[in-house]
């Protein structure tokens, strides 16, 4: 049993559908930017959403996460010509990755008078109204629900699509990386842990790096079983791993993150030597970037894979940030290169292959993307050209 | 009945369900007959309600209510 990827849908501070992001990230074009409207309580840098427009009906009076996440739930949907080719009724599955989605919208209301509070907060304080309003949208009638993950949640979301696929339970599902929209006091507590960037950008593995840099998106991943429909593959989903490091914290653990890249590997059926890109967590922050540097000398040693960052072009998009960086592998592995990561003059392994200021050209053949969350959440995935076995 | 707060309501429907004409909210009409479903009804209620700075009770928002009779119970309370 093969799982394949057929559909992209992406809207983030680069390219609002994927199309445009596959052009962004041949050029390597970084959509961070530094604010400077004089709001001292917002991150300083960010690669914001600005200019989008719901295109959905349903989007309507939906908070931003919601309008976003359907934009891209919608693009895929087309793209895999699930209305032109339609599967039967229930066959198709929706995961939305992703955990406390909701924090703007309630930080928004928190001020008001009790009694005004709006009755459509009921459906919207739910994470998993992003489930209700895609699947009334697009008429999904399969198993739906949501899983988190922190930064790790796309992927974790990838994974239980997989095995819904996997198990039987559904021939498709679309996996939808939600968008973290930071309310100020959600910024603040990433600020006042020292996670965030905020007196000076932030470039991953760069040795000036400083913090994450947050960035704002949604993407969405078509999920097939091989052969049901006749639709060309993008990406066949060769493996994938999820370990705990036994931690609540914050702290990243080489021996986790070599644990869960040499299980990906094992569940791909490959060695470390076949893998010719790493698409890395890579958040900016000193300690996560050491630490994932660390482990990809030890899961692959020297030279290893070409390594970049998604990161450096889009943001740290947090829940979303997974599905967006698979979209973005999915995009390499199909048009041949490796982006570049814009800011990364100074590396601080130069052992490691590490994309700089220029894209490479690049058949990967296989790709691993990492994604790290808070808690000790630690999950790999491994993505292979279609026709590759 | 009250001409402002027919006035407001009309407001407050338009702002909730774009897609509807405010000529369409008349005395006789019911919002789920106009296309209002039942959280575009609770969320206009409640705007109403805020607008006027009154509060009313669920409970009595639940029966069958024409436009006329929706403008009646926010007079009696306004």
């Amino acid at each position: 049993m093969t799982v394949v990827v057929t559909a992209l849908g992406v809207v983030c501070a680069l390219a609002h559908d994927a199309p445009s992001f596959a052009q962004a990230l041949r050029e390597g074009r970084t959509a961070i930017t530094e604010r400077h409207d004089g709001d001292e309580d917002a991150p300083p840098f960010a690669a914001r959403l600005t200019g989008f427009e719901p295109s959905h009906p349903a989007a309507r009076r939906a908070p931003r996460p919601i309008q976003a996440a359907l934009t891209t739930a919608a693009e895929a949907w087309t793209s895999a010509s699930l209305d032109a080719d339609p599967l039967p009724p229930g066959r198709v599955a929706l995961v939305v990755g992703g955990n406390n989605l909701t924090g703007r919208t309630a930080y928004d209301l928190a001020a008001k008078n009790l009694a005004y509070v709006p009755p459509r907060f009921a459906l919207h304080m739910q994470d998993t109204d992003h489930v209700g309003t895609i699947s009334q949208a697009l008429g999904i009638t399969g198993e739906g629900f949501t899983v988190g993950g922190a930064s790790a949640s796309g992927n974790t979301a990838i994974i239980a699509g997989a095995r819904l696929i996997a198990a039987g339970a559904a021939d498709a599902c679309l996996v939808v990386g939600a968008m973290t929209d930071l309310s100020p006091v959600e910024a603040a507590a990433y600020r006042n842990l020292g996670a965030l960037a905020w007196e000076k950008p932030s470039v991953p593995f760069d040795r000036s790096h400083a913090g994450f840099v947050p960035g704002e998106g949604a993407a969405c991943l078509v999920l097939e079983r091989a052969g049901v429909r006749d639709v060309p593959p993008l990406a066949r989903l060769a493996g994938h791993a999820q370990r705990l490091d036994a931690n609540a914290l914050a702290d990243p653990s080489a021996d986790g993150e070599v644990a869960v890249m040499t299980a990906a590997l094992a569940s791909a059926g490959a060695t470390p030597a076949e893998v010719g890109y790493v698409n890395a967590h890579g958040t900016g922050a000193p300690r996560g970037d050491v630490t994932e540097a660390a482990a990809l000398r030890r899961v692959f040693g020297a030279p290893g894979p070409l390594v970049n960052s998604t990161k450096a072009l889009i943001g740290h998009c947090l829940s979303a940030a997974a599905v967006l960086e698979a979209a973005a592998t999915v995009i390499q592995l199909r048009d041949g290169f490796v982006h570049a990561t814009p800011g990364l003059n100074d590396p601080i392994d130069p052992s490691l292959r590490l994309t700089g200021p220029a894209a490479h050209p690049a058949w990967i053949g296989l790709a691993l993307s990492n994604s790290f969350g808070f808690g000790g959440i630690n999950t790999c995935i491994a993505l292979a050209t279609p026709d590759t076995a | 009945m009250d001409a402002e707060i027919l006035a407001l309501l009309r407001r407050t429907v338009v702002t909730v369900v774009p897609e509807i004409d405010a000529t369409e909210v008349v005395p006789d009409a019911r919002l789920a007959d106009l296309g209002c479903n039942s959280i575009d009804r609770a969320d206009i209620v409640t705007l109403v309600m805020e607008e006027l700075g009154v509060q009313i009770p669920v409970g009595e928002f639940g029966g069958d209510h024409d436009v006329r009779s929706l403008v009646g119970l926010f007079g009696a309370y306004a």
